[in-house]
């Protein structure tokens, strides 16, 4: 029963709303990510389901037991959770193998038990060899594992993490971002991992909640967020987008700015008509130069723009082409690096009704 | 049958009055009240005793004091001494502090810590020591003038203005030193090169890049110096009043001469204190000014100017500065304190250890202070540290509402010198219901005040140096507050209270101010008792017990040096 409810959660900070109304559902064993710029309260709302600040508002439940709320609180040591910090927090006066041994002190463990789960998880994350070591000896991918080794050792119900990878190289970060799912996977830990990198968000979570202005915006799977925002602030959070103003018909028409006209496609809860953007990812426009299959694409129902490359970027992997169109905006295109054009030279750029979403401006 | 739910509300039902007992709670705000009491007594009754007698609200007091002319000239000679050492201290001050850090001086080390003794040096043990040296008779360096050149009359009279101000300045600039010292470290030569690049000479970018970061420091440098000689009783007493000249402090202790005038101490302390809460707002506001901070970043790269061939010449000078407020003083009290006669040269004839033996273990009342002193020291340095780290602890990390305003309280003491602070006590405790006037509680009470501010802004950067998440990371894997606190917080906090216990202990055996209204026959401490041997011209007592109150003060720097592992006392390397 290690679920997480998040219920109308506000905390103010000398009358600063960090977080506001807040609403969540963490399934038992589920991983989620709050994403968001920084300020936007997710920090904030770690430490609160931590229990270290009180809400001014709302409650938090673990399965069915509220453990926050305006009239009580468990403090933080009896909520059976366990937390990374974005500072790592190792102790630096204890060494490897007393850090991580700390949290059975309280588990009421006979000397050998507790020797035993220490030493299985330094070797878990791959540090017995220095088990005697203090911190300062160690480098920082190393203390980041001693924190994540400390707060495993415990079998806390649920795990929680602050940027625990924001303080490492990158290329040390990309690895920990899949050790941090395998050990999920082995675990099922409920995780709540705070992160304002989308691309950790996407490797590691099973759900990703988006975070503004201490509001929650969007919760959905990774592809459903990256696919379908909901809002223009989540579309260009979370990877390139180009954003496309213009007025809505009924029937899903968009009318830009020089009365060129865009099929889009939108959920449910999208906008019908009046004003309205759509959201075009930059991978998912084709370019080409060549009127016939330009106008196969427009067959094929595709958005046809008309422009002109007015500026172009070799990545080796891709190229980001900018395209002026016809009403003086730039687009946005990356494409494969065998689709070659010069600067200055006439293409069409083309996207299919399904990758034009309807976001909202809020 | 109880469902999940019905036990989970039952469990809701009982918890917020287990939560709400924390056993931290009452503690914490016994020491916070406490705190506030401690502050609010003496001030408030300086107001009321300035502002009521038995006829009432009156204004009487201020009348008197401020239509004697002889008290007008008490400020105005403060106002003249204490802007002269201002102005020395700077000067002295901000070049040894920018010869340290930016050029190629020798023996830089050697030096900081001969600028550390000169810190730690009692005024009033340096004003005496400059008596015996520049005394107009006897003062050794005129019999030297006057056996080198055959003249008469004396070449320095330290019983002047200009002796008094040389003397307070000598023993003030270390405050200057370590703020500019402190500038100059973080101060990039970048700032300096990217002048350079834009086609700046040397001078120019002095002028226009140098000096302009270094000037809210010397400004504020100023400040601190001049409060510093404001709030001096030792020196000015020791100094000024065998010439008749009078400052604040040492006015304000006349009035406590038969028959004492509480009421005119009083009113004549207010002043004192407003010019000085003024002045210490200005240097908040000139140190806080946005567009300095770039000089409170990163450190960056620092180059070394070189001296060349001035190099030498220059070290010699620091020497020689450094030896008026060291070497020489340290070298006269040694002498003296061997000496039979401290005026004649020591040879055997000369040397003697009675001294010693008449200090330490004849003189009933040099034993009971030493005794006093050692005592008040340890007590208030423990009662002062474990008060100062909780207060520090209460608003490091936010645990009572309004916290922030315990530091305010906790600072408060920095606004007030210490002959002002005395008189407050003086009419708290000599009337019922607490009386500690004549028992050396009130000298406790009034060292506990005047070093929390030194106690709390240590306790406060150690916990400042400890990442809250250290505690969180403990709390959030099982260990309750108290238990987090022991297992964590303390062991780091400990090298950094052990210095907070050192700096007020070491104030403690040096203060004079606020002791010397204070004490009663039965209550002396060091500071006094040197004091009042002066009047009765023991000389050598006066030596041995100056030397030991530094070698005590060295001991204890140099005990909490080795505690901690790293220099506390001086600016960071």
């Amino acid at each position: 029963m290690a679920s997480v409810s998040l219920h109308r959660l506000t905390k103010k900070f000398t009358g600063m709303a960090a977080v506001e109304d807040l609403q969540l559902e963490i399934g038992d064993g589920d991983f989620v990510s709050l994403l968001g710029p920084s300020g936007c309260g997710k920090t904030t709302t770690l430490r609160l389901i931590a229990g270290f600040p009180q809400p001014d508002a709302g409650e938090i439940r673990v399965g069915h037991e509220v453990v926050s709320s305006v009239s009580l609180m468990v403090p933080p040591e009896r909520r059976a959770m366990s937390m990374i910090f974005q500072s790592y927090a190792v102790w630096p006066h204890m060494t490897v193998a007393q850090n991580v041994a700390y949290g059975l002190k309280f588990k009421k463990l006979s000397r050998q038990e507790s020797d035993q789960k220490v030493t299985k998880l330094l070797q878990l994350v791959r540090l017995d060899a220095l088990k005697d070591r203090y911190p300062a000896e160690l480098s920082g991918g190393q203390q980041q594992r001693v924190a994540l080794a400390r707060a495993l050792v415990v079998e806390p119900q649920i795990l929680l993490m602050d940027e625990p990878l924001s303080n490492l190289d990158a290329n040390l970060r990309e690895e920990m971002r899949f050790e941090i799912r395998r050990l999920h996977e082995e675990f099922a830990i409920t995780t709540v991992y705070v992160t304002h990198d989308q691309a950790e968000a996407m490797a590691t979570s099973d759900r990703i909640a988006v975070l503004n202005k201490g509001r929650m915006i969007q919760v959905g799977r990774p592809a459903e967020i990256f696919d379908h925002p909901k809002t223009r602030f989540v579309a260009e959070f979370v990877g390139k987008a180009n954003i496309l103003a213009g007025h809505l018909d009924a029937g899903s028409s968009l009318a830009l700015a020089d009365g060129l006209k865009i099929q889009v496609s939108g959920d449910a809860d999208a906008p019908t008509h009046g004003e309205a953007a759509v959201c075009l990812r930059p991978h998912n426009v084709v370019l080409t130069h060549q009127e016939s299959e330009a106008q196969g694409l427009k067959d094929k129902g595709f958005n046809l723009f008309p422009g002109v490359v007015r500026r172009h970027i070799y990545f080796g992997d891709t190229i980001d082409y900018s395209v002026e169109l016809s009403f003086q905006r730039m687009l946005r295109v990356i494409a494969p690096p065998s689709q070659r054009y010069d600067n200055g030279q006439q293409v069409y750029a083309a996207a299919h009704p399904d990758h034009c979403v309807l976001v909202k401006e809020a | 049958m109880p469902t999940a739910e019905t036990i989970a509300t039952a469990q809701v039902e009982r918890r917020p009055w287990l939560k709400g007992w924390d056993p931290s709670l009452p503690v914490l705000i016994g020491t916070a009240f406490f705190l506030i009491v401690l502050m609010l007594l003496p001030l408030g009754a300086i107001f009321t005793a300035s502002f009521w007698d038995q006829a009432g609200l009156t204004f009487s007091k201020y009348i008197e004091v401020f239509s004697n002319r002889a008290f007008l000239t008490a400020i105005w000679n403060t106002v003249i001494i204490s802007s002269w050492v201002g102005l020395i201290s700077v000067v002295i001050g901000g070049l040894l502090a920018w010869l340290i850090t930016r050029t190629d001086l020798p023996w830089k080390k050697s030096i900081r810590a001969l600028v550390m003794a000169s810190f730690v040096t009692p005024p009033f043990l340096g004003a005496f020591a400059w008596t015996l040296l520049a005394g107009p008779n006897a003062g050794l360096l005129n019999q030297l003038y006057r056996a080198l050149t055959g003249a008469e009359s004396a070449l320095f009279n330290i019983f002047t203005m200009q002796g008094l101000i040389f003397v307070m300045a000598i023993y003030s600039f270390p405050y200057v030193f370590s703020m500019i010292a402190n500038v100059c470290e973080l101060m990039s030569s970048d700032l300096e090169d990217a002048a350079g690049i834009l086609g700046a000479n040397k001078l120019q970018t002095a002028w226009t890049i140098t000096l302009p970061l270094a000037l809210p420091a010397l400004v504020s440098g100023f400040i601190v110096a001049f409060l510093q000689s404001l709030s001096l009783f030792g020196a000015p007493a020791i100094l000024g009043l065998p010439a008749g000249i009078h400052t604040i402090t040492t006015q304000i202790w006349t009035f406590f001469q038969y028959p004492p005038r509480l009421d005119l101490a009083a009113a004549f302390s207010v002043p004192l204190l407003l010019a000085t809460m003024l002045l210490i707002a200005a240097q908040k506001k000139i140190l806080g000014r946005k567009g300095y901070s770039t000089v409170g970043g990163k450190g960056g790269q620092r180059r070394l100017v070189r001296l060349g061939r001035a190099r030498i010449p220059v070290f010699l000078l620091v020497l020689f500065v450094l030896s008026l407020s060291v070497f020489l003083p340290y070298w006269i009290l040694l002498k003296a304190a061997l000496s039979k006669a401290w005026a004649v040269p020591l040879d055997w004839a000369n040397f003697t250890l009675d001294n010693f033996r008449f200090a330490f273990f004849q003189y009933s009342d040099t034993q009971l202070a030493i005794f006093n002193t050692f005592k008040l020291g340890i007590i208030t340095a423990s009662v002062g540290t474990l008060i100062a780290t909780l207060i520090a602890y209460i608003t490091q990390r936010n645990l009572l509402r309004g916290a922030r305003f315990l530091t305010f309280f906790a600072l408060a003491p920095l606004v007030i010198p210490g002959i002002v602070l005395a008189v407050g006590l003086f009419i708290v405790y000599t009337q019922p219901p607490v009386v500690l006037y004549g028992t050396i509680w009130i000298l406790f009470v009034a060292y506990l005040t005047k070093e929390m501010p030194i106690g709390f802004s240590q306790a406060q950067s150690t916990f400042k140096s400890i990442h809250p998440e250290l505690e969180d990371a403990s709390r959030i894997i099982g260990a309750n507050r108290l238990v987090s606190l022991k297992d964590v917080t303390a062991p780091l906090a400990r090298s950094g209270l052990i210095a907070a216990w050192c700096f007020i202990f070491i104030g403690v055996i040096r203060e004079l101010s606020a002791s010397i209204l204070l004490f009663t026959a039965k209550s002396k401490v060091v500071s006094v008792v040197i004091f009042d041997l002066k009047e009765e011209g023991q000389i050598g007592v006066i030596c041995v017990l100056g030397i030991a109150l530094l070698l005590v003060t060295f001991a204890v720097i140099l005990a909490a040096q080795w505690v901690v592992g790293r220099e506390v006392f001086a600016t960071r390397e």
